[in-house]
């Protein structure tokens, strides 16, 4: 372990007059429990889940904790190891954590979205969108012999409603271009296109993130034509595509497989989608020390900063518009990790995207949300065990 | 800039017993100094020379450096890692010898005759260049491509010796990363002349490192498809195996953001060692990089793209890590403390002999590091340069 980025953790940076204060859920990978800490790093709260992430869960206007968790591991699916970023279960939790709503997929995978009228789309690798050999041949791009098990998988996105009906669905090769969605020269044939975000536009379209084209791209509802592309020699292996108010879309660059011979580094991008355009852009400086090449979240904040998630560095930091840092967390907490391919397990404190709610949000009204509850945890991860010594 | 990285002190660890103790040699990218430190992070000499580096200074066994700067009008100023002029400067940076050629890129060797391997760049002959598989289709500079030449050069100047790698090179096998430009075919980021005369090279952007025959040009060995991406430094150890700093960048089928330290039998292709952090995306450099094996079994690897110079035990214990101080702002790459390699040279180093004032045997000796010390005194050093 580096000596230096091990000696940082929890809070590191803090601008309380321009960061957008309240609460942040962090979940870690392979932990059940999701914690909501506050902007000096105590934990106010813990949702005790039913699994670990798979990946993520966004508090509600109700208060309650929608999810999805990790039920199945992909080899107990006899999926192999390019199948990261599954869940399996969507669930919907209260404050104490008692399950209101389940939803059992054992194929979801990565994302989901609730929507306003409560109904759910999600992200799916089942074997209804295996890739029908005749059009699987006609996909360009990918390295020549690598499908799985003699199969393309193909994303599917769905929706169901509360009482957990489908009424919608999207099958990928069927309305993906095999001509212009083509796959990354070096990613395996298994998978097309591995969506990593979906998100459900007030006009009833879908906005999804597809990370072996190097595509965000949006689904009209009622046809299912893909009616927007952008990304291919832009982006490499992006996630976390939301649609902001002003109407752009706001992007997570990872820089992974990113064209090109040169320094690897991630961003965060505001696109317009009229023309596709870059209108605001985040970057470190140096670009390198801003870097996660898998996972990765951003999420514009109501005061216009930026949250982003460094995932695999365990870093959840916020950024103005102007790109100055405000807030900076490091993540305590570290979980067993088994990795996939040929590498054995670790230790991470990793996680999918963290989300922020101000104090004023109105799932966290009438919450008790004093540190003092979590006095035990607050000793061991909060800031006051990270605190340096002032000579 | 996160406040993890500006935060730290520039020798975090050094466990005494188990490091290699000697002196350690740098060069940060966007300045124009050399600077030699002692374990615990004291500047103990310092050169400063008239050309930035590109990439690294070595020092001789005669005590003088060997450099490689960049010159200002190199040709071919979109690629990554030219160099252009070799100076070879006494301990006192009086000059000794020089070398120019605009195309010289990435690496160089002393030889024990006393001549120098060098690496530069040729153009690629269109009906090759034509046949070269792999890249981004109509990426090709001006309609051109280049590739490298290894060539041995004289004390007088001279090219004694040549090897061109589109002469030997297969187009087919040793086809380009298919997410690279077709500009160039092979770029070398390491050359090493073996004590059996062959050439060991990497060839970052094949993915490939290679051992080539010296009196047939043919490559006698190559491995790393598949196994390895856009590595930079590769050495040859007293054991025969070969040490690569595999930075992971363009690999299938993607990357996962950690770089690694491999050691590799090439009679058997067999891994017999390897170096990653215990959380693996904390160590990660997706440019350059370079990595030594000590006379004491440890590695001292440099990770470029954190200012990190580290030394690392056959069981992967951190005992040695240094942070860089020296920041640089660059157009191509921010505000950096970015150093393409480092060396470490033991206390009888016999470059060193006579010429270290400031032993460290000559202090008293403190468990741990008074970092707060050696801070204060790299920052006076800083101060006084005017950084």
């Amino acid at each position: 372990m580096g000596v230096r980025r091990r000696s940082e953790q929890c809070v590191t940076l803090y601008n309380p007059s321009k960061a957008y204060n309240g609460y942040t859920i962090i979940w870690v990978e392979m932990s059940k429990d999701a914690w909501l800490i506050d902007m000096r790093g105590y934990i106010v709260h813990r949702w005790r889940m039913p699994g670990s992430p798979g990946l993520h869960g966004r508090l509600l206007r109700d208060g309650n904790l929608v999810s999805s968790v990790l039920v199945k591991t992909k080899r107990e699916l006899g999926l192999s190891g390019q199948f990261s970023g599954l869940g399996g279960l969507l669930v919907e939790v209260d404050w104490e954590g008692n399950t209101l709503w389940e939803h059992k997929a054992p194929y979801q995978e990565h994302d989901f979205y609730r929507m306003d009228n409560g109904n759910t789309l999600y992200i799916s690798w089942d074997p209804e969108g295996h890739v029908p050999p005749d059009i699987a041949a006609k996909i360009k791009g990918g390295m020549p012999g690598t499908d799985h098990k003699g199969v393309m998988w193909g994303d599917v996105v769905r929706e169901v409603n509360p009482a957990g009906e489908e009424v919608w669905k999207w099958l990928a090769y069927e309305h993906l271009d095999p001509e212009i969605d083509i796959l990354c020269p070096l990613s395996n044939r298994g998978l097309y296109p591995c969506i990593n975000s979906v998100f459900g536009m007030p006009d009833g379209d879908v906005l999804i993130s597809m990370r072996h084209t190097d595509t965000v791209g949006i689904i009209d509802k009622a046809t299912g034509d893909v009616k927007w592309r952008w990304g291919p020699g832009e982006i490499g292996h992006q996630h976390d595509a939301s649609l902001l108010d002003n109407g752009n879309v706001l992007l997570f660059d990872n820089g992974c497989q990113r064209r090109g011979y040169g320094p690897t580094y991630s961003r965060v991008v505001e696109v317009n989608p009229a023309t596709g355009k870059i209108e605001w852009e985040y970057k470190s400086n140096p670009p390198t020390d801003f870097y996660t090449a898998t996972m990765g979240g951003c999420e514009r904040l109501p005061n216009g900063n930026t949250l982003i998630t460094e995932s695999m560095k365990g870093r959840v930091f916020e950024v103005t518009p102007e790109g100055e840092m405000v807030w900076e967390y490091v993540v305590p907490f570290y979980h067993w990790f088994e990795f996939p391919h040929q590498y054995h397990g670790e230790w991470i404190n990793a996680l999918f995207r963290a989300h922020r709610y101000a104090p004023d949000y109105a799932g966290l009204q009438g919450r008790d949300l004093d540190p003092k509850k979590f006095d035990w945890v607050n000793r061991v991860y909060g800031p006051d065990a990270f605190r340096k010594e002032v000579v | 800039m996160s406040a993890q990285t500006i935060t730290q002190e520039s020798v975090t660890i050094s466990k005494h017993p188990t490091s290699y103790s000697g002196y350690t040699l740098f060069a940060p990218l966007g300045g124009k100094d050399v600077w030699l430190i002692d374990m615990r992070g004291r500047v103990v000499h310092q050169w400063s020379m008239a050309y930035p580096p590109r990439l690294y200074g070595v020092l001789l066994e005669s005590g003088n450096l060997l450099y490689a700067g960049k010159v200002n009008d190199s040709p071919l100023v979109d690629f990554e890692g030219g160099g252009g002029i070799l100076l070879e400067v006494d301990w006192d940076g009086n000059p000794v010898w020089k070398y120019e050629d605009r195309y010289m890129h990435h690496a160089f060797y002393r030889m024990k005759n006393g001549n120098t391997m060098i690496v530069k760049w040729v153009p690629v002959p269109d009906n090759i260049a034509a046949k070269v598989k792999g890249g981004l289709p109509g990426t090709e500079m001006k309609g051109g491509m280049w590739a490298d030449a290894f060539q041995e050069v004289t004390v007088e100047g001279k090219v004694a010796w040549e090897w061109l790698a589109y002469e030997h090179l297969d187009p087919e096998v040793d086809y380009i990363c298919p997410l690279c430009e077709r500009d160039e075919w092979t770029h070398a980021s390491a050359c090493v002349v073996m004590s059996d005369g062959n050439i060991l090279a990497s060839f970052s952007k094949t993915h490939t490192v290679a051992i080539i025959d010296r009196n047939t040009g043919e490559v006698r060995w190559r491995w790393g498809r598949g196994e390895i991406a856009h590595q930079n430094d590769a050495i040859v150890l007293r054991s025969g195996n070969i040490l690569i700093f595999d930075n992971d960048v363009h690999a299938t089928p993607y990357s996962m953001g950690f770089s690694r330290i491999l050691e590799v039998n090439p009679k058997t292709n067999e891994m017999v060692w390897s170096y990653e952090d215990e959380l693996r995306t904390n160590f990660y450099s997706s440019i350059m990089g370079s990595c030594q094996r000590l006379p004491n079994g440890n590695t001292l690897i440099c990770e470029t793209t954190t200012g990190r110079i580290f030394e690392v035990s056959p069981k992967r214990d951190i005992v040695w890590e240094f942070n860089s101080p020296f920041f640089h702002q660059s157009s191509i790459y921010g505000r950096n403390n970015y150093i393409a390699r480092a060396y470490r040279y033991g206390s009888d180093y016999a470059g060193l002999k006579g010429n270290i004032k400031f032993r460290e045997e000559d202090e008293p000796h403190v468990e741990g590091v008074d970092a707060s010390r050696t801070e204060q005194a790299v920052r006076r050093r800083i101060d006084s340069l005017g950084y």
